[in-house]
């Protein structure tokens, strides 16, 4: 058998993949290329019974509309300031934990990895009805500081997770290096550990941030309209206004963005962190 | 039988520790040990007050019987032992609610999987553009937020101004138009699976991906040489390698799957008719609409309950992939 006719199957073989591959592509697509084609479509074109597939008349009304809407600019801030506190909490706190996990034995420590891997996989919804009681109790509901205090520990776990990682992929060689010449543990830390997981740090961060700046089962259920974020604005104004799908659109594509911005940048750390390990071949 | 003996289905031995690091942990053995508990407290103290504790206070709650009168005087509600197990396990439509969430989740996740590793392999076969296409439509799909994608679908499902009864329609003795899609449950669930498998493929491809391009090639040539077909040299030589992989993301698939709540609460529009209630929303409904706390905090423990193995799976496989320790 010459080499011809596979090398020819083949190439028709490829013809084919690409093909699929293609018709893949457009059907991923498609409802994103539909909330942008939406979004910038007048009212008159978005309520059409033939939907034009390009806007006719491109408009930004519908971003205007959405922001002009109650409680939008408002729960924009408060998605910011929660958002962004409970990053920096969880990253001050989840560095310390994975610290102590990568770079020391101790008892218990295996059971506290076990814990850490174990309670990302709660239900979030499992923990709301105790979570609300005791927040009411405490007079935190309709507060930004009960939600930030509740996003800080969701996102603990995956951030002392993934941080161990970094700071264990940095040698033990270093460490031991700067004690010698010496340095004290705190010298070490700060001049040895904390500069080489910096990009480790700032991937971290962006994830926590995407994961509580998604969030809003828990905001809808602790907070009234004025202390909650842009998603839970979102759902809400989704039942309010049912068939305003122009602004809603436009209002969805403002809240994903920057998330959306945001993931394209780490995306390469995230499915190390649920998978870490697996893929060693 | 096999046209290929594949040497690849040796399990992945976890990597034994080099001798080198055994004996440094022995060398502070004798350092006290209060430094990593120290650096470790802030984060246990957080985790016991805001996730073990509730997960207590759900348990003690699901034995007594916790109403709105108890909410605003903050008295302790009276105990009732088992009675809400016993109310929920002999109530009919709590089972029907549990069926519809295995069954969604075994359909879900094999659809995810197969079209998944599908992806996976076919991005292998494509020349470089369409690859490069194919990732980063799905990078843009795996990063909306779940609630978008769902508010996105609701808009292109939509009766009266939706585009897919519009392109349904156009086909030549068709009639879609003003088609409820959620009229039907049978129907209803095959938009909510269709946007959660949609929402699911980046992650399973991009992952599976990843690990195909791990597939040493000297295997797949010497089964070219031995004459294995694809579909041998898919079963004897890819699959094998890829098993530990495709464990752990079918078993998060489930996972994730099983507590199926925001694509349902936003395309119901906050209150799914009872065709449409998932365990996660049942126990959601029951708690905050009828405000029985206590009968939903018995649904969250039994919906914790069935998960638990799968749970107990996930974090054991993730000790025996090796990278733990």
């Amino acid at each position: 058998m010459s080499t011809t006719p596979r090398s020819q199957r083949s190439r028709a073989g490829t013809v084919a993949a690409n093909t699929v591959g293609v018709l893949f592509v457009i059907v991923m697509a498609f409802p994103v290329y539909w909330v942008l084609n939406t979004a910038f479509k007048p009212a008159s074109e978005v309520l059409s019974f033939t939907p034009s597939f390009i806007p006719e008349h491109p408009t930004l009304d519908n971003f205007k509309s959405a922001i002009k809407a109650p409680f939008f600019l408002v729960d924009l801030r408060n998605g910011l300031i929660i958002t962004t506190t409970a990053v920096a909490g969880a990253i001050v706190v989840g560095f310390l934990a994975a610290l102590a996990i990568a770079r020391f034995r101790f008892y218990g420590r295996r059971s506290l990895i076990m814990v850490i891997l174990g309670v990302q996989l709660v239900p979030l919804l499992a923990l709301l009805i105790p979570l609300y009681l005791m927040l009411n109790r405490a007079n935190l509901t309709n507060s930004l500081i009960g939600v930030t205090v509740t996003y800080l520990v969701l996102i603990l776990p995956y951030t002392v997770w993934t941080l161990r990682g970094f700071i264990a992929a940095v040698p033990r060689e270093l460490d031991e290096a700067a004690l010698v010449d010496g340095c004290s543990r705190w010298q070490t830390f700060y001049r040895i550990i904390l500069p080489l997981t910096g990009p480790g740090l700032v991937a971290t961060s962006i994830y926590g941030f995407i994961q509580a700046w998604n969030e809003f089962i828990i905001i809808n259920t602790l907070n009234n309209p004025e202390t909650q974020n842009l998603m839970a604005w979102l759902l809400q104004n989704q039942t309010n206004r049912g068939t305003a799908w122009g602004p809603l659109m436009a209002g969805a594509l403002i809240t994903s963005l920057p998330v959306v911005v945001f993931f394209l940048l780490v995306q390469r750390n995230i499915a190390v962190g649920l998978t870490a390990g697996a893929v060693k071949g | 039988m096999h046209a290929v003996d594949s040497p690849a289905t040796a399990p992945p031995a976890p990597a034994p520790t080099a001798p080198s690091t055994r004996d440094r942990p022995r060398a502070r053995r004798r350092r006290p040990q209060w430094t990593p508990l120290f650096l470790a407290l802030p984060a246990l103290v957080l985790l016991a007050g805001l996730l073990a504790y509730p997960l207590g206070r759900m348990l003690i709650l699901s034995f007594q019987d916790m109403t709105l009168r108890h909410l605003f005087s903050g008295s302790t509600p009276p105990w009732v032992g088992l009675d809400n197990y016993k109310q929920i396990l002999t109530d009919g439509v709590f089972w029907g609610v549990v069926r519809r969430t295995a069954i969604f989740t075994v359909v879900s996740v094999t659809i995810s999987i197969v079209l998944g590793l599908g992806v996976a392999l076919l991005m292998q076969r494509v020349s470089n553009g369409v690859r490069i296409a194919m990732v980063i439509v799905m990078m843009f799909v795996w990063a909306i937020p779940q609630l978008v994608s769902a508010q996105i679908f609701k808009w292109m499902v939509d009766a009266d101004f939706g585009v897919l009864n519009y392109m349904i329609d156009q086909i030549p003795g068709v009639d879609f138009a003003n088609h409820s899609w959620f009229a039907d449950p049978t129907q209803g669930w095959i938009v909510i699976t269709t946007l959660v498998v949609w929402a699911g493929i980046p992650f399973l491809a991009i992952t599976l991906h990843a690990g195909l391009t791990q597939v040493p090639q000297e295997l797949r040539e010497a089964a070219l040489v031995d004459g294995a077909n694809a579909w041998q040299t898919l079963r004897n030589i890819i699959l094998p390698v890829l098993r530990p992989l495709i464990i752990i993301v079918t078993t998060l698939s489930v996972i994730w799957n099983f507590g199926l709540f925001t694509q349902v609460w936003a395309l119901r529009d906050s209150k799914p008719e009872q065709e449409y209630q998932t365990l996660a929303t049942y126990a959601f409904t029951q708690a905050f609409g009828r405000n029985e706390y206590s009968l939903g905090s018995a649904i969250s423990v039994i919906t914790v309950l069935l998960m638990l193995g799968v749970m107990a799976f996930y974090v054991r496989q993730m000790f025996q992939i090796g990278d733990v320790d």
